[in-house]
């Protein structure tokens, strides 16, 4: 018998049992639709993560005071917009200008630069915030930064008094916001601004952050010595090296600084590193939630199982009559199995629709519930994903129905037709 | 085709007793003939109608279809001497109670691979020929017992077969709709040619066939023979 026929009939079981087959294909929306919602807000977290740290560059290698090398740190440089970071940690001991020289050495390593950074009370008519304040070279930082300027210049050499503001602190700190040419005071010296910076929405980039010439930076901030940086940070020149060039400035630094692995006081962090770490995290996460939301699906799965069992039962006669005409083995399996297969994907498809829909909801859910802010929970759907649900559920749909389906098709034809 | 029973056995087991339901049945059915099978209830009748049918394997004994032993075929072969050469009419009309009197008459030739506008064809065409042209889009429900029949007769000849067998054909049937069953069964033997074995316990219906088997507690009893004008006469 040709598939398509075998289709019709499938369907035709299937339209004449409707409550039935409606019921056993709620099982399987059920579990495909949490499988999606999970899933996408997995995927969610780890497109955040990525276009966060996107404004960090995939280049750039920070070295930062502390200890402790199974901690993934980014602080100082450019890791100053992430909440809770400081400035300088008092136990570790900070990075020198012979820092720099040794990193110098390591070969790929296109610029480098030492960072002074810290918090500062700012003022701006009338009123005061803390902001977190980095001095720079302004002839390195400009090659090395992934921000682009919005309105004003970059910082020159020559520059003293003058700073480059983040997107966000010029646009949403102060009631009035910060525009080129204006004046501040931080820690009691007054700056010009020069240069707004774009948002760039992302927790690595500068949004939230006060550039200023690294000898600005040294007079403003009060604990920071003249031969000390808060942070180095390195650009690689070809992104494919980055793990290896951490690996020798890791050595040499350590050589330098006279250090066994023990007394390791600094870390090397790249972008790539964080966000790998980050991405394992969110992986195993989804992963773990993922196998919570399929146990829903293999209750669907028993569900039709169980539907095609009695399905089955009930069309023993028709099996029966089925073979008197003619019908093999083959043509009754397949019937059964299309059955069970059109059950998983009707299922499936409304699944990912209504797992897709919950999806979208969910940012606004999460919100409400957990007061998270509007940058605080993100959901993916991917196509990928969706085509994955489909084929998962069509084939939970086949595996729950192989059983009934060849128990059907071993019917002897005599018996079947006596079955009432 | 011919059919050749020889020593046939069947024998149910039922727990620790075995039933034996046919006990060395030899009979031979001659290509063309229209044989009919009488007996008490019980007596095998079924049975044997169900082994020439290919519906069962004999436990004893050799049953053949145009000198093939069925016992050396395969389920698939089975079921296409089912389909292809074989054509069912059953007390209970059997038929599919969610599809159409057209679809019912078209499904045995799906099962051949015969394509949907030739099979449709010639559904439309056997729908015509017992009057039920204009009952085809009629779920069996919505249909008499004598239409449910006729619908019934019509998928059996749909695959044009060699052998029709019919077990009570007029069983459900009130005397004249089921006289008008037996026409046409006498009817599709002479134009056709086909072979045709019925059971039934109804004298009058009886004396339409050109010969009876009588069977009695699951051996034949004696075979009447009658003149071949004699037999089938057409109302
Ligand atoms: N599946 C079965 N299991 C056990 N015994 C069976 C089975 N089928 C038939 N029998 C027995 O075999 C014998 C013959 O049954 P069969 O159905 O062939 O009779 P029949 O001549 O068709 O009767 P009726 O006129 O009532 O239809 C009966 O005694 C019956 O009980
Ligand atoms: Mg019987």
């Amino acid at each position: 018998m040709k598939i398509n026929k075998s289709l019709k009939l499938a369907v035709n079981i299937i339209v004449h049992s409707k409550l039935r087959t409606w019921l056993t294909i709620i099982g399987i929306v059920i579990g495909i639709a949490a499988v999606v919602a999970i899933v996408s807000i997995g995927e969610g977290m780890q497109q955040n993560i990525e276009s966060r740290l996107g404004g960090l560059g995939a280049d750039i290698i920070t070295i930062s005071p502390g200890g402790g090398r199974a901690s993934v740190g980014f602080r100082g440089g450019h890791g100053g917009g992430m909440p809770g970071s400081t400035a300088t940690s008092a136990a570790a001991e900070n990075l020198t200008k012979k820092d720099v020289l040794v990193l110098q050495s390591v070969g790929g390593v296109e610029f480098i630069q030492g960072i002074v950074s810290g918090n500062g009370q700012m003022y701006y008519l009338g009123e005061k915030a803390t902001v977190s304040v980095e001095g720079i070279d302004p002839l390195v930082w400009k090659e090395m930064t992934t921000s682009e300027l919005e309105s004003g210049r970059f910082l020159g050499p020559s520059d003293y008094n003058v700073v480059i503001v983040g997107g966000r602190i010029a646009k949403d700190t102060f009631k009035q916001p910060l525009t080129v040419n204006r004046m501040i005071t931080i820690e009691e010296k007054a700056f010009k601004v020069v240069g707004i910076l774009k948002e760039s929405g992302g927790f690595g980039g500068d949004d939230s952050k006060i550039i200023m010439p690294i000898k600005a930076a040294r007079d403003t901030l009060e604990d920071v010595g003249s031969d000390e940086f808060d942070s180095i940070t390195l650009k690689v020149a070809n992104t494919d090296d980055v793990d290896q060039i951490m690996e020798e400035a890791d050595k040499k630094l350590m050589i330098s600084r006279h250090l066994t692995e023990k007394e390791k006081d600094f870390r090397i962090s790249s972008s790539q590193s964080v966000q790998e770490t980050m991405s394992d995290i969110t992986q195993t996460m989804t992963l773990f939630l993922g196998a919570i939301a399929a146990v829903s699906l293999l209750v669907g799965a028993v569900g039709i199982a169980n539907t095609m069992f009695t399905s089955v039962l009930e069309k023993t006669k028709e099996i029966g009559i089925m073979k008197s005409i003619g019908a093999k083995n083959s043509d009754i399996m397949m019937i059964f199995l299309l059955n069970s297969a059109i059950v998983g994907l009707v299922g499936g498809l409304l699944g990912i629709c209504l797992g897709t829909g919950i999806s979208s909801l969910l940012p606004f859910l999460g919100m409400r519930l957990m007061g998270m802010g509007r940058e605080g929970m993100t959901t993916v759907v991917t196509p990928m994903l969706l085509i994955y649900a489909l084929l998962i559920s069509v084939g939970i749909g086949m595996v729950a129905g192989v059983i009934p389906a060849y128990r059907a098709s071993k019917l002897k034809p005599v018996d079947a037709l006596r079955y009432e | 085709m011919v059919i050749q029973l020889e020593n046939v056995w069947k024998i149910y087991q039922m727990g620790d007793v075995q039933v034996p339901a046919l006990k060395g049945i030899d009979l031979e059915v001659k290509k063309g003939e229209f044989l009919a099978i009488a007996g008490a209830s019980g007596s095998g009748k079924s049975t044997m109608m169900n082994l020439i049918g290919c519906l069962d394997l004999p436990s004893k004994g050799k049953i053949l279809l145009g000198g093939d032993d069925i016992a050396g075929f395969g389920e698939s072969q089975l079921a296409q001497i089912r389909g292809q050469k074989i054509g069912f009419v059953f007390q209970q009309f059997n038929l599919i109670p969610t599809l159409t009197a057209l679809e019912n008459v078209m499904l045995p030739l799906e099962f051949q691979d015969v394509d949907t506008p030739a099979a449709r064809e010639k559904a439309l065409e056997i729908l015509n020929l017992v009057g039920l042209g204009d009952r085809v889009h009629h779920l069996p429900s919505q249909l008499s017992g004598g239409q449910q029949q006729r619908v019934a007769i019509s998928r059996a000849l749909a695959v044009d077969p060699e052998i029709i067998l019919a077990d009570e054909p007029t069983g459900n049937l009130d005397s004249k709709t089921g006289a008008f069953v037996i026409d046409l069964l006498s009817n599709i033997h002479k134009k056709d040619s086909k072979s045709v074995i019925m059971v039934t316990h109804d004298f009058q219906l009886v004396k339409r066939a050109e010969r009876i088997v009588y069977l009695k507690d699951g051996e034949i009893e004696r075979i009447e023979h009658k003149p071949k004008e004699q037999g089938g006469e057409f109302a």
